[in-house]
Protein backbone atom coordinates (compact mmCIF):
# COMPACT_ATOMS: atom_id res chain seq x y z
CA UNK A 1 0.00 0.00 0.00
CA UNK A 2 3.00 2.33 0.99
CA UNK A 3 4.79 1.12 -1.71
CA UNK A 4 1.97 1.96 -4.55
CA UNK A 5 1.31 5.37 -2.65
CA UNK A 6 5.24 6.52 -3.09
CA UNK A 7 5.33 5.16 -6.53
CA UNK A 8 1.88 7.10 -7.68
CA UNK A 9 3.68 10.26 -6.36
CA UNK A 10 6.93 9.56 -8.32
CA UNK A 11 5.09 8.81 -11.89
CA UNK A 12 2.94 12.26 -11.21
CA UNK A 13 6.15 14.21 -10.14
CA UNK A 14 7.46 12.10 -13.38
CA UNK A 15 4.91 13.19 -15.48
CA UNK A 16 4.96 17.12 -14.69
CA UNK A 17 8.57 16.80 -15.28
CA UNK A 18 7.55 15.32 -18.55
CA UNK A 19 5.37 17.43 -19.69
CA UNK A 20 7.79 20.99 -19.04
CA UNK A 21 10.36 19.09 -21.23
CA UNK A 22 8.53 18.51 -23.78
CA UNK A 23 6.83 21.96 -23.47
CA UNK A 24 10.78 23.16 -23.45
CA UNK A 25 12.10 21.39 -26.05
CA UNK A 26 9.92 23.38 -28.29
CA UNK A 27 10.44 26.91 -26.38
CA UNK A 28 14.10 27.11 -26.48
CA UNK A 29 15.76 28.16 -29.36
CA UNK A 30 18.98 26.23 -29.84
CA UNK A 31 20.26 23.06 -29.23
CA UNK A 32 22.34 23.25 -26.45
CA UNK A 33 19.49 24.64 -24.37
CA UNK A 34 17.20 21.68 -26.11
CA UNK A 35 19.87 19.41 -24.85
CA UNK A 36 18.92 21.04 -21.23
CA UNK A 37 15.15 20.28 -21.70
CA UNK A 38 15.78 16.90 -23.19
CA UNK A 39 17.78 16.34 -19.61
CA UNK A 40 14.74 17.30 -17.20
CA UNK A 41 12.50 15.56 -19.67
CA UNK A 42 14.79 12.42 -19.20
CA UNK A 43 16.01 12.35 -15.70
CA UNK A 44 13.40 14.07 -13.75
CA UNK A 45 10.12 12.62 -16.01
CA UNK A 46 11.63 9.10 -16.71
CA UNK A 47 14.35 7.97 -14.09
CA UNK A 48 11.73 8.65 -11.55
CA UNK A 49 8.80 7.30 -12.85
CA UNK A 50 10.79 3.93 -13.84
CA UNK A 51 11.37 3.85 -10.18
CA UNK A 52 7.33 4.49 -8.97
CA UNK A 53 6.55 1.98 -11.62
CA UNK A 54 8.99 -0.82 -10.22
CA UNK A 55 7.60 0.19 -6.43
CA UNK A 56 3.73 -0.48 -8.24
CA UNK A 57 4.82 -3.36 -9.41
CA UNK A 58 7.11 -4.83 -6.29
CA UNK A 59 3.56 -3.92 -4.41
CA UNK A 60 1.28 -5.77 -6.58
CA UNK A 61 3.78 -8.99 -6.54
CA UNK A 62 5.00 -8.42 -9.81
CA UNK A 63 8.72 -8.94 -9.07
CA UNK A 64 9.96 -9.32 -13.07
CA UNK A 65 8.44 -6.47 -13.89
CA UNK A 66 10.16 -4.65 -11.00
CA UNK A 67 13.09 -6.08 -11.65
CA UNK A 68 13.16 -4.62 -15.63
CA UNK A 69 11.86 -1.49 -14.20
CA UNK A 70 14.85 -0.94 -11.47
CA UNK A 71 17.66 -2.02 -14.02
CA UNK A 72 15.89 0.21 -16.90
CA UNK A 73 15.99 3.22 -14.10
CA UNK A 74 20.14 2.54 -13.17
CA UNK A 75 20.54 2.16 -16.77
CA UNK A 76 18.54 5.33 -17.24
CA UNK A 77 20.52 7.02 -15.09
CA UNK A 78 24.26 6.17 -16.53
CA UNK A 79 23.55 6.31 -20.27
CA UNK A 80 21.30 9.49 -20.45
CA UNK A 81 24.55 11.25 -19.30
CA UNK A 82 26.98 9.80 -21.64
CA UNK A 83 24.49 10.27 -24.64
CA UNK A 84 23.97 14.23 -23.79
CA UNK A 85 27.51 14.61 -23.62
CA UNK A 86 28.25 12.77 -27.22
CA UNK A 87 25.20 14.62 -28.80
CA UNK A 88 26.96 17.93 -27.58
CA UNK A 89 30.56 17.12 -28.19
CA UNK A 90 28.92 16.15 -31.75
CA UNK A 91 27.06 19.42 -32.16
CA UNK A 92 30.36 21.21 -31.39
CA UNK A 93 32.40 19.40 -33.74
CA UNK A 94 29.85 19.95 -36.19
CA UNK A 95 29.84 23.44 -35.28
CA UNK A 96 25.47 23.29 -34.90
CA UNK A 97 25.39 26.57 -32.32
CA UNK A 98 27.89 28.80 -33.19
CA UNK A 99 28.67 30.47 -29.63
CA UNK A 100 28.67 34.39 -29.62
CA UNK A 101 30.78 35.04 -25.97
CA UNK A 102 32.70 32.32 -24.25
CA UNK A 103 31.45 33.54 -20.92
CA UNK A 104 34.55 31.23 -19.70
CA UNK A 105 37.03 31.85 -21.35
CA UNK A 106 37.10 35.61 -21.85
CA UNK A 107 37.15 37.69 -24.43
CA UNK A 108 37.81 36.62 -28.54
CA UNK A 109 40.04 40.05 -28.33
CA UNK A 110 41.93 39.37 -25.73
CA UNK B 1 -7.01 1.66 -5.27
CA UNK B 2 -4.61 3.00 -7.68
CA UNK B 3 -6.78 1.76 -10.95
CA UNK B 4 -7.76 4.90 -12.27
CA UNK B 5 -4.48 6.79 -11.53
CA UNK B 6 -2.54 4.31 -14.49
CA UNK B 7 -4.58 5.11 -17.53
CA UNK B 8 -4.07 8.81 -16.87
CA UNK B 9 -0.82 8.87 -15.85
CA UNK B 10 -0.45 6.28 -19.01
CA UNK B 11 -2.48 9.67 -21.08
CA UNK B 12 -0.18 12.47 -20.09
CA UNK B 13 3.17 10.51 -20.70
CA UNK B 14 1.20 9.90 -24.24
CA UNK B 15 0.46 13.50 -25.07
CA UNK B 16 4.26 14.24 -23.63
CA UNK B 17 5.57 11.38 -26.32
CA UNK B 18 3.05 13.33 -29.04
CA UNK B 19 5.31 16.54 -28.39
CA UNK B 20 8.32 15.24 -28.62
CA UNK B 21 7.41 13.26 -31.58
CA UNK B 22 6.61 16.81 -33.08
CA UNK B 23 10.29 18.16 -32.83
CA UNK B 24 11.41 14.98 -34.33
CA UNK B 25 9.49 15.84 -37.69
CA UNK B 26 10.45 19.80 -36.86
CA UNK B 27 13.88 19.62 -36.10
CA UNK B 28 16.24 22.09 -37.51
CA UNK B 29 19.59 19.80 -37.72
CA UNK B 30 19.67 15.63 -37.59
CA UNK B 31 20.40 16.63 -33.28
CA UNK B 32 17.32 17.89 -32.48
CA UNK B 33 15.55 14.80 -34.18
CA UNK B 34 18.10 12.48 -32.65
CA UNK B 35 17.75 13.80 -29.33
CA UNK B 36 13.88 14.32 -29.21
CA UNK B 37 14.04 10.61 -30.83
CA UNK B 38 15.65 9.60 -27.79
CA UNK B 39 12.70 11.30 -25.10
CA UNK B 40 10.13 9.90 -27.34
CA UNK B 41 11.59 6.07 -27.02
CA UNK B 42 11.98 6.24 -23.76
CA UNK B 43 8.24 7.73 -23.25
CA UNK B 44 7.30 4.51 -25.31
CA UNK B 45 9.57 1.98 -22.71
CA UNK B 46 7.58 4.00 -19.55
CA UNK B 47 4.17 3.22 -21.14
CA UNK B 48 4.94 -0.06 -21.81
CA UNK B 49 6.03 -0.61 -18.24
CA UNK B 50 3.15 0.82 -17.09
CA UNK B 51 0.83 -1.28 -18.68
CA UNK B 52 2.69 -4.14 -17.52
CA UNK B 53 1.83 -3.29 -14.03
CA UNK B 54 -1.95 -1.97 -14.96
CA UNK B 55 -2.87 -5.51 -16.59
CA UNK B 56 -0.69 -7.39 -14.44
CA UNK B 57 1.61 -9.36 -17.50
CA UNK B 58 5.08 -9.94 -16.64
CA UNK B 59 6.07 -10.32 -20.88
CA UNK B 60 5.00 -7.04 -21.52
CA UNK B 61 8.08 -5.44 -20.13
CA UNK B 62 10.33 -7.08 -21.74
CA UNK B 63 10.65 -4.60 -24.42
CA UNK B 64 11.22 -1.42 -22.05
CA UNK B 65 14.80 -2.38 -21.48
CA UNK B 66 15.70 -2.75 -24.58
CA UNK B 67 14.03 0.39 -25.52
CA UNK B 68 16.30 2.26 -23.35
CA UNK B 69 19.13 0.74 -24.45
CA UNK B 70 18.33 1.45 -27.99
CA UNK B 71 18.14 5.41 -27.05
CA UNK B 72 21.77 5.18 -26.09
CA UNK B 73 23.05 3.45 -28.83
CA UNK B 74 21.05 6.03 -30.85
CA UNK B 75 23.04 8.92 -29.06
CA UNK B 76 26.47 6.79 -29.13
CA UNK B 77 26.44 6.06 -32.82
CA UNK B 78 25.04 9.21 -34.48
CA UNK B 79 27.59 11.37 -32.33
CA UNK B 80 30.08 9.15 -34.11
CA UNK B 81 29.36 9.42 -37.41
CA UNK B 82 28.76 13.11 -36.81
CA UNK B 83 32.16 13.33 -35.55
CA UNK B 84 33.82 11.17 -37.98
CA UNK B 85 32.07 14.07 -40.69
CA UNK B 86 30.50 10.60 -42.43
CA UNK B 87 27.36 12.17 -41.85
CA UNK B 88 26.31 15.78 -42.22
CA UNK B 89 24.38 17.88 -39.65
Amino acid sequence: MILSFIGVVLLIVGAVCDIFGAIGMHRFGNFYLRLHAATVGTVGGKFYPFLGAGLIALDRGLLPVAGVAFLSAFTLLITTSVGSHALAYAAERAGVVKIEHNELGGDWDD
Amino acid sequence: MFEHTIPVLIALYGIAGVVYFIRVLLGPTVLDSILAGDCVSLDVALIALLVAVYYENNLLAGGAFFLVLWAFVLDVFASKYLVKGEVGV
